[in-house]
């Protein structure tokens, strides 16, 4: 740790010492502070200390909106997926049943509970609600006359399928899921 | 969008004079119209939100519900024979016996002083009603009230149309329906509201920098503390969206009186609540508030000299000082109020939102509560339907108009939405950011496929000035446009000058008049008008099915007492069980005033508050010792077991027991969590004695600690000589599916006092010592 005078002075415990550049010798020892002269002394008598020049990053800068929106996308699909549940209860990728001649057939949704699931049925039920929410997102996007008329028919009619897809889907899986859905 | 209005109400009151009263509503000016709509649509949505919670006052009567609502009703009853100030200083000793409890000290008083005064008001009113009433239609009552807020708080985020969707919308809402169903007189009723209502305060406040508003929001504040204890997300999402603007580079003086105001306020009001007490300045949950308290004091310093400072380098250099000074103070301070303990660490409840691993290894009782466990992609369609699909659309909306209010919202929406993720009991936390950020989506949506339709028109129309965006783009284009044909329409020209914000009004004139007519024809979609019209119904008919899906759910799943059971019966109709209610009944009838009544901690309240008598351990589960000890003396052998309840004066034992009428939320099924906590404290229950092959079984090759402990014993005293099902063996649980193993059960230590009809509820009384040796 190089001796710079303004570390020295928040070492020192913020002591009112506005003088911030870099350490050169004359400041040295024009200071009062003790703990300076100790350091000068002991290591850095014999060892020389690098001239470092820390700089933040200007390139620091703030994501974009939607770069931060894509980021939120993930996080919902990971959370609606009900990845939490899966970490925490760690059920079988899907599930299993013996029908009575022994063979085994595979259950992709866990019957019996509300509150319940596989990991293969969360994941495949979550991309269905992120794939409506994207449909709807493209149909917004559809709308905007800077784009080329191609593009825009092409997201309008991705977006109206996949919102209808989603829409479907997702009844479909809440009726295997819960056998008594709406009756 | 004020002018255009007035404008259009020039055009058609000037058309026709003097009209008969009939057609008076349609010779209203356009905002008259709006406004009565807009009215109209809120009472309509007030009346619903009260009336779809009501299903089981209906099919049952009214009662209260559920396990904990029975201590807040009896607390209610309290504060309204005694008065204020007895409750306040209230210890019970009927509970928790021998230790008692201080319940002046232990409960968030904010639902019960509702209730007690709107039973006043009413009693000042002359409507005689009973408490009992009052209890069960507060939840409702203020679901009706937290529309209204919802309104107000989607006006302020995005415009009044939202608003309005985001009240429909909330409303009917599963995932706020199943806790603030008639009969669920439960905190979470009243906190929803006065979490909303807090947050619509404080978004408010900083808009507008206004200190009426942060003084508003610092009661509110004070109003959700005194109601419910997951106030703690309130002061720690309110410092995150503060630090969030503070990154973005949001600062204003707006966001410093509010905030400053709120947090001083809030905080001070917040220690007036006994429950509370010091833990603002004294847990570790608090202290994300106290840090952005001073880091925005940092900043407020900072802006100050750098405002005197006209020099920028000495500026740079002063900053760097000052920053570095303040964290690293802040940091020290932390770390010693940390080390020395005065900083308590995150409680367990809060702990293990964080990391949700930590209650399953070490807290047995928050692991084993049936709400606390995680999420699975069901409970959210269940609870949210297709608001799931417009919320990632509402996320995408709000980034890209971001502005204080919003950036809130979406805050708001997402920590919420991992915490409903974590516990499924949070989603009701959840609910009204979805659907704040789903109203937008609709909304805005909506307001695209309308302005297609609309803008066909040859006649200039009046859209709405908020359309999406990206035609404010085309406008500026179509405007430079105009511009060129300057000379032919200059008066056009001006206009659109003027009109620069009306972005599609501009693009219609501009269509009009200039030789682009037939360049913005060609940049629509082909069949735009019809697929928007279609378009329309199709959003029309999957807010219809979410109509139906909520009211579905409502009636099916969320209006249930539990205290009564129903069942389809042989024919198809509904047979109900009242044996709850039968058993507490026969308790307060039957026994000695004094007697004590061990139970698993979940009926304590019930039994409390109905059969009151004084039981052992009840929901509060304050004290793991306590209820670990009778966990120990329900796996325990008969012997050891009277030993336990000898010690704790025990009278009576009452046992719950589903095996006739294969309820299966009974004791035995819980029995694993009596030996699991029992367990924790007491290493002698160990879990696996239990278990066969760590599989959990009743019948005969069960293992032989449990075929002898005292909750079997308890629960199937004399079951051995019933027939339950038609062509099954005597003893048959239904509700397991086996034949059990012990079926001639002796007990030497108590006897049966009473079983109910349906033999749910069975309880044991316990015999005194023998006199003689």
């Amino acid at each position: 740790m190089p001796p710079k005078s303004e570390h020295s002075a928040a070492a020192g415990g913020g002591a009112a010492s506005l003088v911030t550049t870099a350490a050169s010798l004359p400041s040295d020892q024009a200071s009062m502070d003790p703990f300076l002269h100790l350091l000068r002394l002991l290591p850095y008598s014999f060892l020389r200390p690098p001239r470092t020049r820390l700089k933040l990053p200007s390139s620091l800068a703030l994501p974009s909106p939607m770069t931060v929106f894509s980021l939120v996308l993930l996080t919902y699909f990971a959370v609606v997926s009900g990845l939490v549940y899966d970490v925490i209860v760690e059920p079988p990728g899907i599930g299993s049943t013996q029908d009575r001649y022994g063979t085994v057939r595979p259950v992709v949704f866990l019957p019996g509970r509300v509150n319940g699931q596989y990991i293969i049925e969360g994941l495949s039920s979550g991309f269905m609600f992120v794939l409506g929410g994207i449909g709807l997102i493209l149909l917004d996007l559809a709308l905007d006359r800077n784009r080329p008329r191609s593009v825009r028919i092409s997201f309008a009619s991705f977006g109206i399928s996949a919102t209808i897809i989603s829409y479907i889907m997702s009844m479909l899986f809440i009726r295997i899921k819960i056998p008594g859905y709406l009756s | 969008m004020g002018a255009k209005a007035a404008e259009n109400g020039a055009k058609s009151s000037s058309s026709a004079p003097s009209p008969p009263p009939l057609k008076a509503f349609f010779r209203l000016k356009t905002k008259q119209q709006e406004l009565l709509i807009r009215v109209a649509s809120l009472a309509l949505i007030y009346v619903l939100a009260f009336a779809v919670r009501l299903f089981s006052v209906l099919r049952y009567e009214s009662m209260i519900h559920e396990f904990d609502p029975y201590f807040n009703y009896r607390t209610t009853l309290f504060l309204t024979r005694n008065g204020f100030y007895e409750f306040w200083n209230w210890f019970d000793s009927e509970s928790w016996y021998p230790l008692g409890r201080i319940i002046g000290g232990t409960l968030y008083p904010g639902l019960m002083v509702t209730a007690a005064l709107i039973y006043r008001l009413l009693r000042f009113l002359t409507f005689a009603v009973h408490i009992r009433e009052v209890c069960v239609l507060t939840a409702p009552f203020f679901a009706s009230n937290t529309t209204i807020v919802a309104y107000f708080f989607g006006k302020e985020i995005w415009d009044s149309g939202a608003g309005l969707v985001a009240a429909a919308l909330i409303a009917i809402c599963p995932g706020y329906i199943s806790r603030s169903v008639a009969g669920s007189y439960d905190n979470e009723g009243v906190a929803i509201f006065a979490l909303l209502f807090t947050f619509y305060l404080f978004v408010k406040a900083v808009n507008t920098g206004s200190l009426a508003w942060a003084l508003a929001s610092a009661f509110g504040y004070f109003y959700m503390v005194s109601a419910w204890g997951g106030y703690v997300f309130i002061i720690n999402l309110i410092p995150l969206y503060v630090l969030v603007l503070l990154v973005t580079g949001r600062y204003s003086m707006r966001l410093y009186v509010a905030y400053n105001c709120m947090y001083i306020l809030g905080m001070l009001l917040a220690m007036q609540i006994r429950f509370v007490g010091f833990q603002h300045v004294q847990s570790g949950e608090h202290m994300a508030a106290m840090g952005v308290f001073f880091l925005l004091q940092v900043f407020y310093f900072l802006d100050w000299v750098k405002y005197m400072l006209n020099d920028k380098q000495l500026f740079q250099s002063f900053l760097r000082i000052t920053l570095t000074f303040a964290i690293s103070v802040g940091a020290l301070a932390l770390g010693i109020g940390t080390a020395s303990g005065y900083i308590s660490p995150w409680t367990g409840r809060f702990y293990s939102l964080l990391d949700p691993t930590y209650a399953k290894d070490h807290i047995p009782i928050i692991a084993s509560v049936s709400e606390h466990q995680p999420t699975a992609w069901s409970s959210f369609m269940f609870d949210f339907h297709i608001l799931l699909f417009l919320f990632p659309a509402g996320l995408y909306f709000c980034f890209k108009r971001l502005s204080d209010a919003t950036i809130f919202i979406v805050m708001y929406g997402l920590t919420s939405m991992y915490f409903a993720g974590v516990m499924v009991r949070l989603i009701l936390v959840a609910a009204p950011a979805v659907c704040l950020i789903s109203a937008i989506a609709i909304s805005a949506t909506v307001k695209n496929l309308t302005s297609l339709i609309r803008t066909k028109g040859k006649a200039p129309l009046a859209v709405s000035g908020k359309g999406s965006s990206s035609l404010k783009a085309s406008a500026k284009r179509s405007e430079a446009q105009a511009l060129r044909f300057r000379s032919l329409e200059s008066a056009e020209a001006q206009a659109l000058h003027f009109r620069s914000l009306e972005s599609a009004e501009a693009q219609a004139l501009a269509s009009e008049t200039s030789k682009a007519h037939e360049a913005s024809a060609d940049q629509s979609l082909p069949f735009q008008h019809n697929c928007a019209i279609a378009l329309l119904v199709g959003a029309f008919y999957l807010l219809s099915r979410y109509a139906i899906h909520c009211t579905w759910v409502t009636s099916e799943a969320y209006s249930s007492p539990s205290i009564v059971l129903a069942a389809r019966g042989a024919h198809g109709g509904r047979v109900i069980f009242d044996d709850y209610r039968e058993a507490y009944y026969w308790l307060r009838q039957n026994t000695p005033a004094d007697a004590k009544v061990m139970s698993w901690w979940d009926y304590g309240y019930q039994i409390t508050a109905m059969g009151n008598r004084t039981v052992i351990v009840d929901n509060n589960t304050w004290n793991n010792t306590h209820i670990a000890t009778v966990g120990r003396a329900m796996s325990s052998y008969e012997p050891e077991a009277y030993e336990i309840m000898q010690s704790l004066d025990v009278d009576y034992v009452l046992v719950v027991f589903g095996g006739l009428t294969g309820y299966s939320s009974d004791d035995i099924n819980k029995f694993l969590w009596m030996v699991r906590i029992g367990g924790g404290v007491f290493p002698v229950i160990k879990e696996p004695d239990y278990l066969v092959n760590g599989e959990y079984r009743v019948d005969k090759g069960a293992a032989p600690k449990m075929l002898n402990c005292l909750m079997y014993k308890l629960a199937y005293y004399r079951f051995g000589e019933m027939t339950t099902e038609y062509g099954k063996p005597t003893g048959y649980d239904r509700a397991r599916g086996v034949e059990i193993g012990n079926k001639d059960i002796k007990l030497e230590y108590l006897e049966e006092a009473f079983t109910t009809s349906n033999w749910i509820i069975r309880i044991y009384k316990v015999k005194p010592p023998k006199n003689r040796w």
